[in-house]
């Protein structure tokens, strides 16, 4: 088991023997997403700061890493040369231009994940040396909470090894699968974008509530403790939501008048359509 | 369902031209055009006829109600409350049930609800549910559910027989031949249904284990919610529930417009007694040793 400190090993043939501890964990690109991933790592203790490095072209960005106590720099060779697991979070049409940069230090002991949306592993891998270890991961904002959803996919050079590392690092922010490469962009329209729907769903909850005589602030905090609520007991439970929405359905009473509403307003078929255009555009993202 | 021998059965009405006539003396029930004669034949009396028209049925045979009758009504919208204080007039107690039923009793497969009124016994609604249950699925409600039961599986076969024609023209569009199609309709919601009740699964997993990702359902199914499939039957049972509410009010208030009543129907029956008569009625032999003993459950 490679208790070598965190020495890249080269040839390391990833059979899950590297702790996360000692992990030396590289962000190249530390805009939102990959502040939130990193957040969320620290959050939960999987990393210490001290190995964590992220690469942005200006300080703008660095600051907030920097107050956390990962290190920075505007190298991004230098993080290849530094870390081990590298997160490729630059905005999708820069990473091309960025793999070109990185290419020379990318070696066998390398585990290369991208979270840029619509880039492919194929793309990815044409970019990299044959043989890299590359991944794709699709995350969302929660992560930065500890209650992301996130998916990924491997690469033809990524093994069981790289996936069990990656899973059980990312767990620490969420919830972590992996998928086929054809599930990321779905996994887009349902949960990257999804979270979107979810506000716009409390703020409107919210709204309603305001307008029944409730205070903004309240009615908000309120509304988002249901909606946590809500999900909670969906994934404690495992019971399907159409029997959890029944239980809550006294006959007659006020939920069922209420869901009449919302069936009337054809909710289902509104939110089935906002995950389909997400979904689409990803893909539609993806080919240009 | 054999519960019943044809001979013990007797049905009366004034008019004797109805195809329904013919069908009944074709299986072997006594006929007759006298509620009277029906009453007296009579232990257990289904009141099956329009709602508008039950006051002036009881009127009428009232007097030859007795304590052994059990009067069932199966008009929409017609409560125990009123039944029972027409009846009153006549007799100290009597033993009324209300019922809702519909249509599939034809082929056994009916949806009834009863609600015993203040006089009937537990064994009373028990023969009853011994009865409809030979025809289907029956079991005591509230009374004031009665109306929400007219709603939803009173008027259910019509949204069925709609929705059946409605797929069949779906099947006859995509190339099918219109029999086949509507075979094939009825089968699928017959099997459905049965699923559902045969499962404890909710019908929400029932509809996800038939959609595979991507595949031909969920995207039918989106044309479903986009339609607000879903409101829309919730609307129409509703609908059904709150109009049959505002007929019990009308009846209540014995607005009855002799619109209501053909014509033909009303003159006639003015020359026969003071009252209205159209009562169709059964007479059920008791084969369960009908005990008066009260057992508290």
């Amino acid at each position: 088991r490679g208790r070598g400190g965190g020495v890249a090993r080269k040839g390391a043939c990833g059979s899950g023997g590297m702790e996360a501890a000692e992990l030396r964990v590289g962000f190249v690109g530390a805009g939102r997403m990959a502040s939130g991933l990193a957040r969320g790592l620290l959050r939960a203790g999987k990393v210490p700061a001290s190995s964590i490095l992220a690469s942005a072209p200006s300080d703008k960005n660095l600051d907030t890493w920097r107050e956390s106590g990962c290190r920075t720099t505007h190298c991004n060779l230098e993080v290849l040369q530094e870390s081990t697991l590298v997160f490729l979070a630059t905005k999708p049409h820069v990473l091309p231009g960025v793999l070109q940069e990185i290419r020379p230090a990318v070696g066998p002991h390398h585990i290369v994940v991208s979270l840029a949306a619509g880039v492919t592993l194929q793309t990815l891998q044409r970019l990299l040396p044959a043989g890299t270890k590359v991944l794709r991961l699709m995350p969302n904002l929660p992560c930065v909470v500890q209650a992301g959803a996130m998916v990924f996919a491997r690469g033809s050079g990524a093994g069981d090894g790289e996936a069990t590392l990656l899973k059980n690092l990312l767990s620490s922010c969420g919830l972590c699968e992996e998928v086929p490469e054809s599930y990321i962009n779905i996994h887009t329209g349902l949960s990257g974008s999804g979270v979107a729907y979810v506000y716009l769903f409390a703020e409107a909850l919210a709204e309603g509530a305001v307008k029944m005589g409730m205070p903004g602030g309240l009615a908000s905090r309120i509304a988002a403790q249901t909606l946590l609520g809500a999900a909670k007991m969906m994934l404690e439970t495992g019971e399907h939501p159409a029997k959890l929405r029944g239980d809550v359905c006294t006959p007659g009473g006020t939920t069922i008048h209420a869901l009449h509403q919302l069936e009337k307003g054809a909710l289902r078929a509104t939110v089935m359509n906002a995950v389909e255009a997400a979904t689409n555009r990803a893909c539609d993202v993806a080919e240009d | 369902a054999g519960v019943l021998a044809a001979h013990k059965i007797t049905a009366s009405s004034p008019d004797t031209d109805l195809p329904t006539v013919s069908g009944l003396r074709k299986i072997g029930v006594n006929f007759t055009v006298s509620n009277k004669d029906t009453v007296k034949n009579s232990d257990v009396l289904f009141l099956a006829v329009k709602p508008p028209i039950i006051p002036f049925i009881l009127e009428e045979v009232g007097p030859d109600i007795e304590p052994r009758h059990i009067v069932v009504s199966c008009a929409a919208g017609v409560t125990i409350n009123s039944i029972e204080k027409k009846l009153s007039t006549f007799c100290p107690t009597p033993k009324v049930i209300r019922c809702m039923t519909n249509t599939p009793v034809i082929v056994r497969e009916g949806a009834t609800v009863y609600a015993t009124g203040t006089h009937a016994d537990v064994e009373d609604g028990k023969l009853l549910e011994q009865l409809m249950a030979s025809v289907g699925f029956c079991t005591e409600v509230e009374e004031d559910l009665i109306d929400a039961v007219t709603g939803l599986s009173g008027s259910g076969p019509a949204y069925a027989f709609t929705a059946l024609d409605a797929l069949a023209d779906g099947g006859v569009k995509m190339g099918l031949p219109r029999r086949l199609a509507v075979r094939l309709g009825a089968q699928a919601l017959l099997g459905a249904a049965k699923m559902l009740l045969e499962s404890e699964q909710h019908p929400g997993q029932l509809k996800d284990n038939v959609c595979s990702p991507g595949g031909a359902t969920i995207h039918a199914l989106h044309f479903l919610e986009s339609g607000g499939f879903r409101s829309l039957l919730i609307n129409a049972v509703e609908a059904s529930c709150i109009r049959t509410r505002e007929l019990q009010y009308l009846a209540d208030q014995e607005k009855i417009s002799p619109a209501a009543i053909k014509k033909t129907l009303l003159d006639k029956v003015k020359l026969e007694s003071p009252s209205l008569s159209l009562a169709s009625a059964s007479k059920v032999s008791l084969f369960t040793n009908k005990s008066h003993s009260s057992k508290k459950n």
